[in-house]
């Protein structure tokens, strides 16, 4: 096995005097779909965002494809590499979707207008709404504008995508078209790290699952045996709340 | 919200046919032409003094224009600089920046041009003779220099206030995208915040120039020789208070309504669907 492109080791985050992480470690291989549950409040967003440093940890490590993050001077490289996907979307209102995509291609990637306009009707073409390109992010749906987001994201070719609850901001009906979305990245060989509440497309598209709880990983599992034999009580109570509905 | 929905697929359309100043489409453009109107009739029916006090004013309004267009440009900078400043993590910054704002907008304005004017040429002399350097004991205020210098800090410190009222207004998620793009902070707030914030300000910046405008008369405590101060040289030689001073009243309400109008009309065009 490879060197892990991402490893979390002992990271330590509090809010005033909340402890919204307490010694999380964990490795993420290449290729790797990992999703993360677990009740609100037990840090899953905040492992999250530490892993591109939205958010900074008070003690531990985290490298990422080889960049230490401990070095603040390695935070924009790293960021290239990781492109993030929130759950209210924050496409840039002011930008026609195109330019949503192309903004950060031309300033931070160098790109020419062209080539970025290319990658970016390309990736539009795979989110399955090219036709979009030309309008505003506040004309579009929840659904569209979660994909323009992870169109966006992907514009960077990033090694690894982080999803922060992308469907949890969604109506219903169109949490299916997101979700297609990334499980055929998934599919492609992206390494992913998913928050969700999701547990069907955990069951699908998930490499492994982590369960969180209270700041730490309680249980890390295949999706197989952690549905059908979760060993931890913590685990079987939340899996027995959310599973029922 | 439901209404710029609907409107949004003309948006190219609606761009084209605000391009130009159309009176049906804002009424208050009749206050305008009426004020001018009676400045015509006034000078045509009494050329004497009407007339007069236009042609001896009229390097005054020259310089009231001036004034306030220099310094109303020179203060956004900085009230954008000061603006970031409020904002900023560290604390020397936020401290300076902080510390700017809160001691200018406590002093008048008025005391402020007399003391740029009066006392900061001897300032200069003493560092001279202090230091010997023969151009600072040279030194003289040129008034229109000192005045658009005063009006500019003290115009910048509430400008700072807006800069950050609009910066803020801004959702804080938009800055975490554009930073996990790989942008730095200065991109993001270049190409992301800004132009956000900058739809939000558009009033009260348009507010600042009337209000500039306004108090640009104030420089004439200072030997500059604006709209204000030609007016009451015209009085002292003149002794016509009344029709001088309402001459000079009707020159600055048609500037301050054009400049009116002028804001509208940009915060019409500016606007977007979110």
């Amino acid at each position: 096995m490879s060197e892990p492109i991402i490893k979390i080791e002992d990271v330590h985050k509090h809010f005033g005097k909340v402890e919204a992480l307490r010694g999380v470690n964990l490795n993420v291989d290449e290729r790797e779909v990992v999703v993360v549950i677990g009740p609100s409040g037990s840090g899953k967003s905040t492992m999250l965002r530490c892993i591109n440093r939205l958010e900074e940890y008070d003690k531990g490590s985290i490298t990422v494809d080889g960049i230490d993050l401990n070095n603040p001077h390695n935070i924009n490289m790293v960021r290239c590499e990781v492109g993030m996907v929130f759950q209210s979307f924050n496409l840039f209102p002011h930008l026609k979707v195109i330019d949503n995509l192309t903004l950060a291609q031309r300033i931070v990637r160098k790109r020419s207008k062209e080539e970025a306009f290319e990658i970016g009707m390309q990736l539009l073409n795979k989110v399955g709404i090219p036709e979009k390109a030309d309008v505003f992010p506040g004309q579009l749906s929840g659904g569209q504008q979660q994909r323009v987001a992870i169109a966006r994201a992907l514009a960077m070719n990033p090694k690894i995508m982080l999803f922060d609850e992308p469907t949890s901001a969604l109506d219903p009906e169109m949490i299916k078209e997101v979700l297609d979305v990334m499980a055929q990245l998934a599919k492609e060989g992206m390494t992913m790290i998913v928050v969700s509440h999701e547990m069907g497309f955990a069951r699908a598209a998930a490499d492994r699952i982590i369960f969180m709880d209270e700041g730490v990983i309680v249980e890390e599992n295949t999706p197989e045996l952690f549905f059908t034999s979760p060993a931890q009580k913590r685990t079987r109570d939340f899996l027995s709340k959310v599973l029922q509905i | 919200m439901e209404k710029e929905k609907k409107d949004a697929p003309n948006r190219e359309l609606s761009f084209v046919t605000g391009g130009e100043v159309n009176i049906r489409q804002d009424p208050w453009w009749w206050l305008v032409v009426v004020v001018i109107a009676v400045v015509i009739l006034l000078v045509m029916l009494q050329p004497v003094p009407f007339k007069d006090i236009i042609v001896f004013a009229k390097d005054g309004i020259l310089v009231t224009i001036i004034v306030t267009v220099v310094s109303y440009f020179l203060m956004l900078i900085l009230g954008l600089f000061g603006g970031l400043g409020r904002l900023s993590n560290n604390k020397l910054v936020f401290g300076i920046s902080s510390l700017y704002v809160e001691v200018v907008r406590g002093i008048p304005l008025l005391v402020q041009l007399i003391g740029w004017y009066f006392a900061s040429p001897v300032i200069i002399q003493k560092l001279g003779l202090w230091t010997g350097i023969e151009a600072l004991i040279q030194y003289r205020a040129n008034p229109i220099i000192t005045a658009i210098m005063a009006i500019t800090v003290c115009y910048g410190a509430y400008m700072s206030e807006i800069v950050r009222s609009g910066i803020s207004s801004v959702p804080r998620g938009q800055m975490e995208a554009a930073r996990s793009l790989g942008m730095s902070y200065f991109q993001a707030m270049r190409y992301v915040i800004l132009p956000q914030a900058f739809r939000v300000i558009l009033p009260p910046m348009g507010n600042e120039f009337i209000a500039l405008l306004k108090d640009s008369s104030l420089v004439s405590v200072v030997a500059v020789a604006d709209l204000t101060r030609r007016g009451r040289e015209f009085m002292s030689a003149h002794f016509n208070p009344i029709e001088t001073w309402l001459m000079v009243a009707l020159l600055y309400l048609i500037m301050t309504l054009i400049a009116a109008r002028v804001v509208s009309y940009i915060e019409k065009r500016s606007k977007y669907e979110r």
